[in-house]
């Protein structure tokens, strides 16, 4: 569904080049649960960036469903985002001062759906996220752990095909982080959505079914099946 | 996010500090206020000359005087004293004085045989009344003015002057005589006038033709034909030192073609003389509300413009307040685009409600003003309004104090535009 071919990143700044990611293969399938480690510096949230859309790659193409997208236009790639993927961030960027539903449905309300509909939307997220009683608090007035639920729901309320999560667990106590992760793993198994998480936490990636690493833009090790890898060479 | 949600939710953005957008709006406030004021101002000026100079009428009239030394372009532009010039004859053998602007009616009449389109010409006669009496009733001061021929004066009853021994009434005094004015038509009234040193009073029986509409003149004055005027004028001033020598003189033509009135004013020009229709004279008294409008709108675009600088500041404030929530709407897909509106529109939202709270509180005061000056200032002014707030006007207001503010939001919101999201995420 996902594929990154040849995919490169050289930042340049006063004539030295640094180069972040090297020739980078990666082929992500609906459903995949894929965890990217590495230590900070490694390029793993650099990845993250340029498979997402958030950032352009020097040289290579990420292929969405047959079509490349970094060649889009930006308006498309804004478009592109919204329309299939999630993100859920280290921190929550929830507006405190709006309800819980209100930061929820921000993706769709920039998509332009109306209002009736994204509430539907937005509750039926919530729910799946265990808060549907407090969609009309103020986002201000939850607990860390539930800050980063509605950060899911905000994540899913588009339906997204891939979520990416940046260290999702980074600001959470131990307790909190493992409801987070639970909530996770159960969203990826019963609905199907692919996750991405880009982690330092070795606990977090061992529960996904996909481990890469990366040291210094490349990847290292991956725990992936051998028939995979001979497919996406061949592609390749 | 379509528009209707852009600026909802740049409204809601916008109250999100309260005191910091209300003293901004504040500062729009007051330029636009000013710049209400200032408008209604001139337009209430527009609105009392129009109304007082749209009842005379006459397209084939020129007013013509003679042209002050000063008008002469190649005149020595210095405050030296001017020079006695000696009398001259003109070919007409009519004694001119090049030192003084009165002229003799010989004088204009020899005009005549060089510009055979002016069908008479009628002094401006000073003509002083006294009395007014119809039908034996009670006597009311008169204030006499003159119609000269081809000056034409709307009338509410009857007709304007069109012969001799005739008298056009004021409104007031028309009501005074008999609630229906028009009864008064055809009747003949009586005025009286003082006539020499010893104030020795005459009566004269004028046909009453009509009652003329309000205006600058016809409020007060009723107006009698040129002969009327004439045989008046000669009663009371001929031992006057200046009889028979005018400032200003009514030219009636037989032609009112734009073409030829433009060619008989440059050729009066080229004779020394200064000649308007009423038309240019129309033209010369808006041109002057609208250069005076001009100069006190400055004012209040200064205030805006002052203002407008408050409105870069807050937005530059707002944008780096809000630098990670921009991230993230650009994250989950908000384009550039809408970015840079929903900041712009901010501007414009506090320019549109600095604009309305401007132009209320003009309302307001523009009430209580009008009502004193109507009182206090102007009570001799029938129907004059200090400020008049037009509709367009207001309108051009609120367009201008949004576009003003539309291009203060601009540098702001590129910068918000123009932000990484993954940098604005990690923004601290």
């Amino acid at each position: 569904m996902l594929l990154a071919r040849g995919l490169s990143k050289t930042y340049e700044s006063g004539g030295n080049a640094f180069t972040a990611l090297k020739n980078i293969n990666l082929k992500i399938d609906a459903g995949d649960c894929l965890a990217i480690i590495g230590k900070s510096g490694s390029g793993k949230s650099t990845l993250m960036h340029l498979l997402a859309c958030l950032d352009a790659p020097s040289s290579g193409e990420i292929v969405f469903e047959g079509k490349n997208v970094a060649a889009y236009t930006e308006r498309q790639k804004d478009r592109f985002r919204n329309e299939k993927f999630g993100f859920v961030f280290q921190q929550f960027f929830l507006n405190g001062r709006d309800t819980v539903l209100e930061n929820v449905t921000l993706p769709l309300k920039i998509r332009g759906v109306s209002g009736l509909e994204s509430r539907v939307k937005g509750l039926r997220v919530l729910d799946m996220v265990g808060l549907a009683d407090k969609a009309d608090n103020r986002a201000k007035d939850l607990s860390g752990g539930e800050k980063q639920r509605v950060c899911i729901a905000r994540a899913l309320v588009g339906e997204p095909k891939v979520l990416f999560a940046d260290e999702p667990t980074g600001n959470l106590d131990s307790a909190n982080s493992e409801a987070i992760e639970n909530l996770l793993f159960d969203l990826n198994r019963k609905h199907g959505v692919a996750i991405v998480i880009v982690t330092h936490d070795a606990d977090l990636a061992d529960k996904c079914s996909r481990v890469i690493e990366l040291r210094d833009g490349e990847i290292v090790a991956e725990k992936i099946s051998v028939v995979e890898q001979e497919v996406i060479n061949e592609y390749v | 996010m379509n528009t209707f949600e852009i600026i909802k939710t740049a409204n809601k953005n916008l109250w999100r500090h309260k005191l910091r957008t209300f003293l901004t709006v504040s500062a729009i406030f007051v330029g636009a206020f000013t710049l209400t004021m200032t408008n209604g101002l001139g337009d209430g000026l527009r609105d009392y000359i129009e109304n007082q100079v749209k009842n005379i009428e006459g397209n084939n009239v020129l007013f013509v005087r003679k042209k002050f030394e000063t008008e002469n372009k190649d005149a020595p532009k210095t405050d030296a004293p001017a020079e006695y010039k000696e009398t001259v004859q003109d070919e007409a053998g009519n004694m001119i004085d090049p030192n003084t602007v009165l002229a003799t009616l010989p004088q204009m009449e020899t005009l005549i045989k060089e510009i055979p389109e002016i069908k008479t010409i009628t002094p401006s006669y000073r003509i002083d009344g006294e009395y007014i009496t119809l039908d034996g009733s009670k006597k009311y001061q008169l204030e006499l003015g003159m119609l000269s021929e081809g000056v034409t004066q709307k009338a509410e009853a009857g007709k304007t002057i069109d012969g001799e021994n005739q008298i056009m009434l004021p409104l007031s005094l028309a009501r005074a005589f008999d609630e229906n004015i028009k009864n008064l038509v055809g009747k003949t009234a009586t005025i009286a006038y003082k006539v020499g040193q010893n104030g020795e009073i005459k009566t004269q029986n004028l046909q009453i033709v009509g009652v003329a509409t309000k205006g600058f003149m016809s409020n007060y004055n009723s107006f009698v034909d040129a002969k009327t005027a004439r045989a008046i004028y000669e009663d009371q001033s001929r031992n006057n030192q200046f009889f028979n020598q005018f400032g200003n003189f009514t030219f009636l033509l037989t032609t009112g073609e734009a073409k030829r009135v433009g060619e008989i004013k440059k050729a009066l020009d080229a004779k020394g003389f200064s000649a308007e229709t009423i038309a240019d004279q129309k033209k010369r008294t808006y041109n002057g509300i609208a250069i005076f409008q001009l100069g006190m709108n400055l004012f209040a675009l200064v205030a805006l413009l002052a203002a407008s600088f408050g409105v870069i500041n807050t937005l530059i404030i707002a944008v780096m307040e809000r630098t990670k929530e921009i991230g993230l709407q650009k994250a989950l897909g908000m384009s550039r685009g809408k970015v840079f509106l929903l900041f712009t529109l901010e501007a414009v939202l506090i320019g549109f409600w600095g604009a309305v709270l401007g132009i209320a509180a003009a309302f307001g005061v523009g009430q209580i003003v009008n009502l004193y000056a109507a009182r206090e200032l102007f009570s001799s002014f029938e129907g004059f309004q200090l400020l008049i707030f037009l509709p367009q006007s207001v309108l051009i207001v609120v367009a201008l104090v949004c576009g003003i503010t539309f291009v203060s939001g601009v540098l702001p919101a590129l910068r918000a535009s123009r932000l990484n999201p993954i940098e604005a995420l990690r923004y601290e």
